[in-house]
């Protein structure tokens, strides 16, 4: 079986650890992401008879860019950001965040998930900003909610890690 | 010599010179030699190393690298055992004629530490067993639900490596894992994840400075967890109880051991596993559980505890044997003492078991009878002497066996008598009854029970005899007409019964029985009935029927032949014999 680290970054308050804990198999309770500021689980996901097993790195979301402890994107084969389309800044803030974890992750496939996208009423997202976003990231409406666009956002990034793989000589 | 000349060296002037001829003697003479060193310097630079001067260094080489790490045998371990694997492919018996004389100790060494081994876990199952604290364990294990084992090893456990993770350094992803059979090990991958992060959370938090050596050990309750940092990939091994310093080297040594092995497969490690799955094995050989034998633990323990049980064991299967035995030799000897003829006079038990004693020839076979009360007959031995027993069944057994008697006969021993009932042939009567003398303990043979069966020509001769009634007039004792035509009846038909009996060879004896009617003194009637008889008697011998064997007997009144017929009474009826 193929492993691959990914790791879950977003500003605090996106809905990283609700999005994924429906889909995710869990050990550890959400404590460790406020006591380490981390929280391992697994997503095994199935790409055309590849099984792939995604070690995910739920990162604490804090309420400044600098609180992310890099340490933990290090060796990361996937990124997974996510923003909450109910507030604005934590998209405007994508761009500074992805530096950031480039620094320390290096240059690996990266996803956003753009969260929340059952509230329809308090949506703070126009088309163009969305356009703009989805020209610069890999772009996936999720709920986690409803659960829509979660295993697609996995999907993608599961893909992406076994691309890159492929890709090197 | 041209040819050592240097390029500047050749002039146009050359053998003319004189001077420059000498200069250049001279600078033979003195660079000569060291230009010649020079040039086989530079020879053996071009040429490298020759197999020849690797030979001389080789072995010096080997011992300074040897003494210096372990790096060396390392490397050679792989050439080495594919070396070994190829020379067994192609010559089996070489190897083993080569490892022989080192296999036998070997192997003597590992039965000898086995036997070790399961000598001090007996000792301490026992000692565990038994003791109080067993017992106080016992009831933890009852209280608990966990089993009995499992509670043992927790107190007698002086450490045990639970499992050991290798964890790729960079990612943070699992390489490989071990664990002990008899744990449920979950999700190790998350575990080697979160083990990544609590190291580097502990870095980051406590030692800014990178590559400070990082989280080496931390403990939670009776577990330990020791990590060992390799520039590849870490180890993680979760111990519980007391592990010892050489764990950690032991650990540092598998690292190592590790990176040189698999360094391509950790270098280009992408989240395929697969080709470090050859890993296991030496992360198991890490895995060990040590237990107190309890020995310096605690001193109370009493030594003589497991002797004691074993003896008393012994002393129990021991006494049941002896019991058994026991039972069997009173058995075997009561069952001899009641039998009818056999005496025992002197049994013993020795080494083997010896009954002597008498024995009737018509007794019970003693080996039989031994062997009824479960002795083997085989282990024992037997003497016995013949006699003759008096006891009835032997006797009659005896007079059985002599007179052999038909199907329809019965003996009766009373007294020393032996009274025979029941019917028999007349040829028995003949031979066996009277030519048969009288066996041991027999005094007497009273045949008077025993009526014979006579043929039926015979049967009806005699009956024709004993029909007949001479009848006489009251009070009288002559014979009439009628009486004497009678008498002449009876005459012709007891010669026929006697020629009909010498046949067979038996004799007839004929009793006359006078009587008379009821009337009259019965003196008178005794003395009347007498000469009646006498009368026939005398009758019978006139017409020449003298029979060998005649008994007379006067009844008088006293055995009438048929109630209420005076007529009939006053006769003399006739009774035939036969033996």
């Amino acid at each position: 079986m193929i492993q691959k680290k990914v790791c879950m970054v977003g500003l605090f308050g996106t809905g990283k650890t609700s999005l994924v804990q429906r889909f995710v198999h869990s050990l550890f309770s959400e404590r460790y992401l406020s006591t380490v500021g981390v929280k391992i689980d697994r997503k095994q996901v199935d790409l055309d008879g590849t099984t792939v097993a995604l070690v995910l790195w739920d990162l604490a979301g804090r309420d400044g860019q600098d609180d992310i402890t890099t340490s933990y994107l290090r060796g990361a084969h996937a990124i997974l950001y996510v923003a909450d389309g109910t507030r604005r800044e934590t998209c405007d803030q994508l761009p500074e965040l992805r530096a950031l974890v480039r620094e320390a992750a290096g240059e690996v496939p990266e996803v956003v998930a753009l969260n929340k996208s059952d509230l329809k009423d308090r949506w703070a997202i126009t088309a163009t900003d969305e356009q703009s976003l989805a020209s610069a990231f890999d772009l996936v409406r999720t709920s986690a909610k409803t659960g829509e666009g979660v295993e697609d956002a996995f999907q993608r990034i599961a893909r992406a890690t076994l691309a890159t793989r492929e890709a090197r000589p | 010599m041209p040819d050592d000349r240097a390029p500047w060296e050749s002039s146009a002037t050359g053998q003319f010179d004189p001077s420059a001829q000498e200069l250049s003697e001279l600078r033979e003479l003195i660079l000569g030699p060291e230009r010649r060193r020079l040039r086989e310097l530079e020879r053996r630079l071009e040429a490298g190393a020759t197999p020849e001067e690797l030979a001389e260094l080789l072995p010096e080489a080997i011992a300074l690298r040897a003494g210096r790490d372990r790096q060396l045998a390392r490397a050679l371990a792989p050439t080495v055992e594919s070396a070994i694997g190829e020379s067994v492919r192609r010559n089996p018996r070489e190897i083993a004629s080569a490892i022989f004389p080192v296999l036998g100790p070997a192997i003597r060494k590992a039965i000898a530490e086995t036997l070790a081994g399961l000598v001090a876990s007996i000792n301490s199952t026992i000692e565990h067993s038994l003791s109080p604290r067993g017992l106080r364990w016992r009831v933890e294990a009852w209280r608990t639900g966990v089993p009995y084992a499992q509670i043992v090893l927790k107190h007698a456990l002086v450490y045990r490596v639970e499992q050991v993770f290798l964890v790729h350094t960079e990612t943070g992803l699992l390489l490989s894992h071990a664990w002990a059979p008899d744990l449920a090990a979950s999700d190790p991958d998350l575990i080697s994840g979160m083990l990544t992060a609590i190291r580097d959370f502990v870095a980051d938090s406590f030692s800014p400075e990178r590559d400070a050596g990082g989280l080496r050990q931390f403990s939670v309750g009776e577990l330990t967890v020791f990590v060992e940092q390799g520039p590849r990939a870490m180890i993680a091994a979760v111990v519980r109880g007391q592990a010892p310093d050489t764990l950690l080297a032991r650990l540092q040594d598998t690292l190592e051991t590790i990176h040189l092995q698999f360094s391509a497969p950790l270098a280009d490690f992408d989240g395929d596993a697969a080709p470090l799955a050859g890993v296991r094995p030496l992360l198991a050989e890490c895995l060990a559980t040590v237990v107190a034998t309890g020995r310096e633990r605690d001193g109370r323990r009493p030594a003589w505890l497991p002797w004691a049980i074993a003896a008393g064991l012994a002393i129990l299967v021991l006494g049941g044997l002896a019991w058994r035995s026991h039972r069997r030799w009173t058995r075997a000897v009561a069952q001899l003492r009641s039998e009818p003829g056999v005496v025992l006079v002197r049994a013993e038990r020795g080494s083997r078991w010896s009954f002597t004693g008498l024995r009737d020839p018509m007794a019970a076979d003693p080996s039989a009878l031994l062997a009824a009360a479960g002795v083997d007959t085989a282990s024992v031995e037997q003497h016995w002497e013949r006699y003759l027993s008096l006891q009835p069944q032997l006797v009659l057994a005896r007079a059985r066996a002599a007179l052999s008697p038909p199907a329809g006969v019965t003996l009766v021993l009373a007294g020393d008598t032996l009274r025979v009932g029941g019917s028999a042939s007349l040829r028995w009567f003949a031979t066996t009854a009277r030519a048969a003398g009288l066996p041991a303990g027999v005094a007497a043979l009273d045949l008077s029970g025993v009526s014979p069966d006579l043929p039926p020509e015979l049967a009806s001769r005699v009956a024709e005899v004993e029909r007949e009634r001479i009848l006489f007039g009251v009070g009288s004792a002559a014979l009439d007409g009628p009486a004497r035509a009678a008498l002449t009846r009876v005459a012709a038909a007891l010669v026929r019964v006697q020629t009909a009996a010498a046949v067979l060879g038996a004799n007839a004896t004929i009793e006359l029985a006078g009587r008379t009617d009821p009337t009259g003194s019965d003196a008178a009637n005794q003395t009347l009935s007498r000469e009646r008889a006498e009368t026939v008697l005398a009758a019978l011998a006139e017409r020449g029927t003298s029979p060998a064997d005649v008994r007379v007997s006067a009844l008088g009144t006293t055995r009438p032949l048929a109630q209420g017929d005076p007529a009939l009474n006053r006769s003399v009826s006739f009774t035939v014999s036969l033996r």
